[in-house]
């Protein structure tokens, strides 16, 4: 769907990447010279001559083969902003129900800082038992826990900061200082695109806002921009600019598009060899296919009942989070590549971070999304579409098991340990890795830091995380950081 | 063709350039090669080399094109037409396209130096230093904002952008360009200006609530360090922080030295300073000693008179007098007496709460209460209605908050009862530059003295307040500095106050307090001034002063004020800067050896020869500049003279401007860079004298003509055979589109601006009605450089087409082709709303649609209408017209809407 200086054919790798201006160089490009086929090698447009006719995928979103054979087309990624509870949810504890209330000696760091005290706020649900696999999860996700056979629980999940700032930026860019690019802008600068119509790093934000930092969540930081996300609203204009002007016909426009592509075509007689003005007359025809394809991506007029029933779609309640879950396995089987559907926004009680009351604030959003997460799983699985796709849950970081405050059940952030799940996508279901302390506050055994859940994704993806790599400033950037990190092999099946 | 540059300039400049790299080397010793690598040898004057095809050679640029060219057998591509020639030259100088009369007036002039007077006229023109700016601009991460969670505005930064526009308009020279950004605080006898250049210091991202606050203050010392190496030394430096550098010689001990000269920085902070005007501490010394003379000499009298009374009176008197001072006192702590816990009140038994080690120390009368910015005092608020609340107060440190924003909570609280919110409260505070404020909410409501109170003396504050009138006034040493009338309600919020703090917490008052007393009425300014002179008598011997000639020139006197100006800029810890060590894999607890402050020894290495401190700094910062500016470093010139050449020719002599070393590119024309470099530091180090000698040559006034033997032989256009065709950056289509329709704003500096931002983005804010502003439509229409950078918040326009991402230093930007760009320029609301405009600028210029269509073409490509493109155009509109029921203005609204898309609107020959 988009060209950087389009026309990467006949020229070496390593002028292309001059053309993109990024100030790369050739031995940074470990990744390039060690790999064929990682830029498409189909030239779209070469030279002047078949400008913008023929819509072949080129440039870098093109699809490119990957580094192995890849388990997962896509990735969902189910962000829940504010962090979820873990022993709230999915970690059970039993031994914390009689701790409810008692002051113990912990050491925790969260937003109120380090402390070494604390008074323990009990689960406040109950947790039973699911599937086959028996595990627990509590009275919060009643749906999802019906789909725990084909779910990974880590629950040693850690990250480096306890505080919703630099732990965004961590969760979706491997860092906490602000700058480098997402886990969507990775993937689609490894392994382009399928479909050309639409985005292939798609952000479906919460009704009440953005998370915190805004853009810099889904931004591709030292990559170009084709790389970032793009945000999808899930019903009227779905991506900015897409609607045509008011009073402005679609016929009105095509004649407009060929006037333009005619005065276009004539300034690129004049100026013969040049991939840049060809590649610019094509992205007018890209834009156009958009304007009619992704609406149709975005309309659920064709879903039957049975499905608007599975997700939720007709109870206000979880009307939203349904439409963006069913949206998210309209765009996978539309070929987009990785798309982030946020559950909470803006700021306090609009997403998970339950400083005040939790039960009030759990109870909110679990109730909003616990059946179109347990529909989504479903759907793609009986669509045969969940192999290949894998589906990630979870927040920046999770709760401590004692409270913030010196009344109430609000819980400060814990970034020492909390979990998060996988399903699909050669995940294994049924199991759990890891785990936490007795009181689950810190992980205890097999803790594994969020790169090394990005290295799990990617190497679903079909990338090794350890030599997908982007030459900026010097260095070999990656992903997973430049010391590398191995996926979760406890995972993949 | 004649030779821009005469032969006797050249000779001259080639003459000092050698002379000044020779006694350069004989002062410092000349800076040994590290490793043969060509960025780290000496920079030497290379010969121009003789061509075969000399006539085509206007200024010595072009016989080292010519000379490589020749040497591959090419040759290098015709001259540019004038339309096409003053397009590229207006928006490479300037960012904007030619208007139609500077278009006639070039074609039309055939004097030999038309070109040049064209030239002369860009540089010269305010617009050039808004163009060049933004290039440093991205290389310095210039943004407004923090990011983060509270992505707060980095206040008064634009100052900082400002500056830069000014430095490039004056031509400063460039050597002084980084001397006063690196270090203008440090320097003896610095202007704000010299202040606010350090401003680049401020730019980097920073979280300010960090997970480990010592470890994000070394990243944001990495940041500055690492963007000035790469700025202005094209030092990959960052790459050594967590090890020895993988390809440079370039050690993890190296990078730790280098860090060790920013390493006294004070962290970033949420607030800019306010310093005086230039000049304004002169004339503020002048004006004070006068005032403080008259006070002394009212005071004198004052006293005179008041101890005359008290001498007449009888016991009995005296007595009365006695009474009648302490009949209105509801509290007094005097500091005589306390406890670590309790501040004992004299009068009722008030006592107060202590928090944190309030000592005492000798005061005004007897023991004065010591504060040390970790203490307060919490005490009963005794008073609501009228009153009055007096103390001595001495410091030597400024309060918080700045000198344009005197709202009493913005400072640090001396007496306060701030309560967040529309509620009736009260507070004095210490604020910015040894200001006294006071104030009252509900309707706030405030007065504050003159700034200079922070030296050291005892001051006697008075804050008084009537609830029947509403007037509040605030008294220092006597003399009225303020009043207001605000509130007439009871003042009952809260329940008690803080001394030395502000009520709901912040940074502590450090200094001393002495006989803090609540009034239960409003004091008299006599009253108060009998307080302030510690009289005999107490307020009793305001009956002995208020009559006096004395008193009514004292009550007339008004402390002296000095103007301020907010800036954003550095400040060091103070004159002994810290030790610095490795920190070992970067991590700021892991501490590796001590290093000493040294230079890079691939560029020359050693010591600073001397650090001075200066009263409030290290002078660290100084010596690295010193050295990064001496005229025979091997990078600072050669970066220069290549960052120059680049946003020329699309592209510098070493491609990857901001590295120089191996893993960056090799120069395309090594000796034409050392010949600029030579030639910069030749010609006063000015980058308007390189531009002109840039812009002039033959090379710059190819065209861009493709030639297949030549793309065949160089695909990469290394040797320079044609003008490389390139896009217009984000700034320049926004610019350029607004120019079209006549609405562009070229008035500069300021406050950045607020363009109309679509809902849809907003909502992706965390707070989707706080996120951006809204300014006027005719500062939205200002200059792209002027509008606001927000780093969680993206401009969608100017972010379409790659417009630098601040986070980290940009020196070559993308310059991709999207069709998100497509929809943006079809559909957005700007570009419909600009096509509009466009066209009703078409239609009141030109009669008829033909004529229309014709103005139309020539504003956007700037060259003479081609019969081909109108027809094209008219073709389109009749269309419109006949099939899409359209009227004549909107069928011209379209045709503009598919001007402003053309390719040739967008890309320059």
């Amino acid at each position: 769907m988009a060209s950087i200086r389009n026309g990467f054919c006949g020229r070496t790798r390593r002028e292309f990447l001059w053309q993109a201006g990024g100030g790369f160089a050739s031995l940074g490009l470990t990744d390039l010279l060690t790999r064929d086929g990682f830029f498409a090698r189909r030239g779209g447009v070469a030279g002047g001559s078949s400008s913008g006719g023929s819509g072949e995928p080129s440039g870098p979103l093109a699809p490119k083969a990957p580094h192995h054979p890849a388990k997962a087309k896509a990735c969902i990624f189910l962000f829940m902003y504010g962090g979820p509870s873990q022993i709230d949810t999915f970690d059970y504890k039993p031994k914390l129900y009689g701790l409810d209330g008692k002051t113990i000696d912990i050491d925790t760091k969260g937003r109120g800082g380090s402390k070494n005290q604390g008074r323990v706020v009990g689960p406040k649900w109950r947790f039973r038992p699911y599937g086959e696999c028996g595990h627990h999860v509590s009275d919060l996700f009643p749906h999802v826990a019906r789909c725990v056979d084909d779910i990974a629980f880590v629950h040693s999940m850690y990250a480096d900061s306890p505080l919703h700032g630099s732990a965004m930026l961590m969760m979706n860019s491997g860092k906490i200082l602000s700058g480098a690019p997402c886990l969507g802008s990775w993937v689609n600068y490894g392994l382009g695109t399928e479909n050309q119509d639409l985005p292939g790093f798609v952000v479906m934000l919460d009704q009440s806002g953005g998370p915190i930092s805004g853009a810099k969540n889904w931004n591709s930081g030292y990559m170009p921009a084709v790389y970032q996300g793009t945000v999808l609203r899930p019903s009227g204009e779905p991506i900015l600019d897409l609607a045509l002007p008011d009073g402005m016909t679609p016929r009105e426009q095509r004649r407009l598009l060929d006037a333009l592509r005619a005065q276009n075509e004539a300034h690129l007689a004049a100026r013969p060899g040049d991939t840049d003005l060809a590649a610019r007359i094509q992205s007018y025809e890209l834009a156009y296919r958009m304007q009619a394809n992704a609406p149709e991506a975005i309309d659920l007029a064709d879903e039957p009942a049975h499905i608007r029933r599975l997700y939720g779609l007709d109870n206000p309640r979880t009307e939203d989070f349904a439409r963006k879950c069913i949206l998210a396995r309209r765009l996978v089987e539309r070929g987009v590549r990785f798309i982030q559907v946020y559950s909470g926004g803006n700021h306090n009680d609009h997403n998970w971070d339950a400083h005040g009351d939790l039960v009030h604030n759990h109870e909110k959003h679990a109730g909003d999304t616990d059946q179109p997460v347990a529909a989504l799983l479903t759907d793609l699985k009986q669509r045969g579409l969940l192999d290949s796709t894998i589906v990630v849950w979870g927040g920046e970081f999770g709760r401590q098991p004692t409270a913030e405050y010196a009344e109430g059940t609000g819980r400060d952030h814990d970034s020492a340990g909390f979990t998060m799940w996988l399903a699909g996508g050669g995940i294994k279901g049924g199991i759990k890795v890891g785990a936490t302390d007795e009181l689950g506050y810190k992980a205890v055994e097999k803790p594994f830091h969020v790169k090394h859940l990005h290295a799990t994704i990617l190497q679903q993806m079909g990338l090794d995380p350890n030599r997908l790599a982007f030459f900026h400033a010097g260095l070999d950037q990656r992903l997973v950081g430049t010391e590398g990190a191995q996926p979760i092999r406890e995972l993949i099946a | 063709m004649l030779p821009i540059l005469r032969p006797a300039s050249a000779l001259r400049a080639a003459a000092t350039a050698v002379a000044l790299l020779a006694a350069a080397a004989a002062q410092h010793g000349a800076p040994a090669a590290a490793d043969g690598w060509w960025a780290y040898r000496p920079l030497q004057r290379p010969a121009v080399p003789a061509v075969h095809a000399a006539g085509w050679v206007r200024n010595p640029v072009d016989a080292f094109v010519l000379a490589g060219l020749e040497r591959r057998g090419l040759m290098p591509a015709g001259e540019s037409d004038r339309h096409t020639l003053l397009r590229r030259v207006t928006y490479d100088l300037t960012g904007l396209p030619p208007t139609a009369d500077e278009i006639a007036a070039f074609v039309a002039d055939a004097s030999p130096d038309a070109y040049e007077k064209v030239v002369d006229r860009l540089l010269a023109s305010p617009q050039h230093g808004v163009k060049w700016a933004q290039h440093w601009l991205d290389c310095v991460r210039y943004a407004e904002t923090d990011g983060y969670e509270r992505d707060r505005k980095k206040p008064f930064i634009w100052r900082y952008r400002d500056w830069v526009v000014d430095a490039l308009n004056a031509d400063m020279p460039y050597g002084e360009f980084l001397r006063k950004q690196l270090a203008g605080d440090e320097l003896p006898d610095g202007k704000v200006a010299d202040l606010i250049a350090t401003g680049v210091h401020r730019l980097g991202i920073w979280d300010d609530e960090p997970t480990d606050r010592e470890q994000h203050r070394y990243d944001d010392l990495d940041g500055v360090a690492d963007t000035a190496a790469r700025t202005m030394l094209a030092l990959s430096l960052g790459c050594a922080r967590c090890h020895d550098h993988k390809r440079d010689p370039l050690s993890q001990a190296e990078y730790h030295s280098f860090l060790g000269f920013f390493e006294n920085l004070r962290p970033q902070e949420a607030n800019a300073r306010a310093v005086p005007v230039d000049g304004a501490r002169e004339r503020f010394a002048r004006e004070l000693a006068d005032y403080e003379a008259a006070r002394d000499d009212a005071t004198k009298a004052l006293r005179a008179a008041a101890t005359a009374a008290w001498d007449a009176m009888d016991d009995a008197g005296r007595m009365a007098a006695a009474g009648k001072a302490i009949a209105d006192v509801v509290a007094s702590y005097t500091g005589e007496r306390g406890s670590a816990e309790r501040l004992i009140d004299e009068v009722a038994g008030q006592d107060g709460r202590n928090s944190g080690q309030v000592v005492q120390v000798p005061g005004v009368r007897g023991q004065a209460l010591r504060f040390d910015g970790d203490d307060h005092v919490t005490v009963p608020r005794v008073v609501g209605g009228s009153f009055s609340i007096t103390f001595f107060v001495r410091s030597e440190r400024r309060g918080a908050g700045s000198g344009n924003d005197t709202r009493w909570f913005t400072g640090t609280g001396l007496v306060d009862g701030e309560v967040p919110g529309i509620v009736r409260d009260f507070g004095i505070a210490w604020h910015s530059d040894g200001r006294v404020v006071a104030g009252v909410g509900d309707p706030e409501t405030f007065v504050a003295s003159g700034p200079g109170h922070h030296d050291g003396q005892w001051r006697h504050v008075a804050f008084t307040r009537d609830q029947q009138s509403g007037r509040i006034a605030l008294y220092v040493d006597g003399t009225l500095c303020g009043e207001a009338t605000g509130s007439r309600e009871i003042l009952d919020a809260p329940k008690d106050l803080t001394i030395a703090r502000m009520h709901p917490g912040g940074r502590g008052f450090v200094g001393d307090l002495d006989e803090i007393e609540f009034h239960g009425r409003a004091l008299a300014a006599a009253e108060v001034a009998a307080l302030a002179f510690q009289l005999p008598g107490g307020v009793a011997a305001a009956a002995a002063i208020a009559d006096l000639p004395a008193f009514a020139q004292l009550r007339a006197l008004r402390r002296p004020d000095f103007e301020t100006v907010e800036v954003l800029a550095v400040q060091e810890h103070g004159g002994d800067g810290p030790e610095a060590f490795v920190r070992l894999r970067g991590n700021v607890h892991s501490k590796g050896p001590k290093v000493p402050l040294a230079f890079p020894a691939l560029a020359g290495g050693g010591a600073p020869a001397q650090v001075v401190p200066t009263p409030h700094s290290s002078g660290r910062r100084t010596a690295l500049a010193q050295w990064i500016t001496r005229p025979d470093h091997v990078l600072t010139w050669r970066v220069a003279a290549n960052r120059v050449f680049q946003h020329h020719f699309g592209r510098g002599i070493v491609r990857s401007s901001s590295d120089f070393g191996r893993l960056g590119d090799q120069p395309t024309h090594p000796e034409l860079l050392d010949w600029l470099a030579t030639e910069l530091l030749a010609r006063g180090q000015s980058w308007k004298a390189l531009h002109k000698l840039l812009v002039t040559s033959a090379t710059y006034r190819m065209a861009s003509t493709f030639d297949d033997k030549a793309a065949a032989a160089d695909p990469q256009n290394d040797a320079l055979w044609r003008f490389d065709r390139r896009r217009l950056t984000a700034e320049e289509i926004r610019d350029s589109i607004l120019a079209m329709t006549g609405e562009l704003n070229l008035e500069r500096g300021g406050p950045s601006v607020y363009p109309p931002m679509p809902a849809a983005v907003l909502a992706t804010a965390s707070r989707p009605d706080d996120a951006w502003g809204d300014s006027p439509p005719e500062q939205a229409a200002r200059r792209s450089l002027y509008v606001h950078v927000k780093r969680s918040l993206a401009e969608p326009l100017l972010a379409g087409f790659d417009r630098a991402d601040t986070d980290a230093s940009c020196p070559v930007r993308f310059a991709t082709v999207q069709p998100t760009q497509a929809l943006t320029m079809l559909n957005g609301d700007f570009a419909q709303r600009q096509a509009q405009r466009f066209a009703a600028r078409l239609a009141q210029q030109a009669q008829g649609l033909d004529a229309q269509v014709r103005l139309g073409l020539q504003l956007v490509t700037q060259r003479p209408a081609r019969a081909d493109d109108e027809r094209r155009l008219l073709a389109l509109a009749s269309d419109l017209r006949r099939d899409h029921g359209r009227d004549e203005a909107q069928a011209l609204q379209r045709v503009c809407l598919v001007l402003l898309n053309a390719n040739e609107f967008v890309y320059l020959d």
